[in-house]
């Protein structure tokens, strides 16, 4: 049975804008793998048609059938982490892994202070 | 409410797919095949036409057929010129059209539409109105199913909704969309 792992090097789940994270990303599988990637994604979540977009993609050259897998990426500086009453907007990373697309996403979150911005109770003070 | 904890939001409604009533996809997928692979999925607005045709073709997909996807709606109800010529001439034996809005169509833009795919396999619509091709499914909603999809988006949460519900399927003539909308907003405006 396939197994994938995805963490954040320092446990951490909430980061600054711009910050460098280190992610560490682990798959276990009953077959060799074509590719894995791990994307950091935003994508919309709420009353409307979802949207989404990959911010970047960093490929893990041969790929074996069982590997630990470290990697470091800048985090953009926007846009921030959000949720109001009709749209959150929410971050993760994601690992991929062909054939099959099997997948493991993380949530994390971006914004000043690690904070999400919550919309309705008013905008957060810097 | 943050909207990405509404029960109600887009991307966990979507994830409630069609319920056949009074049949099973076996049958739908004979019924299809005597009907030559040319049928319409016939309802009103928010009965789960779209839902229906994008189940219907996963389900043919797995069945290597090879499925092309078409949409029109009130905001684009014709293709943009040059548009069908290259695609239809990709098209063979083994393909279907499923064709979501088939209504948005002119009669003569229908009958154009029907000949210049007799070549591929199969085309399926989606239609308010029937006629259009023979009705593979006609799609009705009652106030049990809308029960049945809030159940599942709600749990047991959905026990102390269900007074309402009734009133909304009445309100909305059995539109689920719509339904479903005014629950997101209800749910929103919770602290």
């Amino acid at each position: 049975m396939s197994e994938l792992k995805l963490n954040v090097a320092d446990g951490r789940m909430a980061f600054r804008p711009g910050e460098e994270i280190e992610v560490v990303a682990q798959w276990q599988l009953d077959e060799q793998p074509t590719s894995a990637e791990l994307h950091l994604v935003w994508y919309t979540h709420g009353k409307g048609d979802g949207d989404s977009g990959v911010v970047r993609t960093i490929p893990f050259d041969s790929p074996g059938i069982a590997e630990t897998r470290r990697c470091t990426l800048r985090l953009p500086k926007a846009p921030y982490s959000f949720s109001g009453k009709l749209i959150s907007l929410i971050w993760v990373l994601e690992l991929i892994v062909e054939p099959g697309a099997r997948t493991e996403r993380i949530d994390i979150t971006i914004a000043p202070r690690g904070e999400e911005i919550i919309l309705h109770q008013g905008l957060a003070s810097e | 409410m943050r909207a990405r904890d509404n029960p109600f939001a887009v991307q966990r409604v979507l994830s409630v797919r069609y319920r056949l009533q009074d049949s099973s996809w076996d049958d739908l997928l004979a019924r299809l095949a005597a009907l030559n692979y040319r049928a319409a999925i016939v309802g009103a607005e928010g009965a789960g036409k779209t839902t229906l045709l994008e189940d219907l073709g996963t389900t043919l997909a797995e069945s290597e057929w090879r499925i092309r996807r078409l949409r029109l709606n009130r905001n684009q109800p014709r293709f943009p010129r040059g548009f069908l010529t290259p695609l239809l001439s990709q098209l063979g034996p083994r393909d279907i059209i499923l064709l979501d809005g088939a209504e948005q169509m002119g009669r003569l833009a229908w009958w154009r539409f029907l000949w210049r795919t007799r070549h591929c396999g199969g085309v399926v619509v989606t239609s308010h109105r029937a006629g259009l091709l023979p009705t593979l499914v006609h799609c009705t909603t009652t106030p049990q199913l809308v029960s049945e999809i809030v159940r599942s988006l709600l749990g047991d949460r959905a026990a102390d909704l269900q007074p309402k519900l009734d009133s909304l399927f009445w309100e909305h003539h059995g539109n689920v969309r719509a339904i479903l909308r005014e629950l997101y907003d209800n749910f929103a405006a919770q602290q």
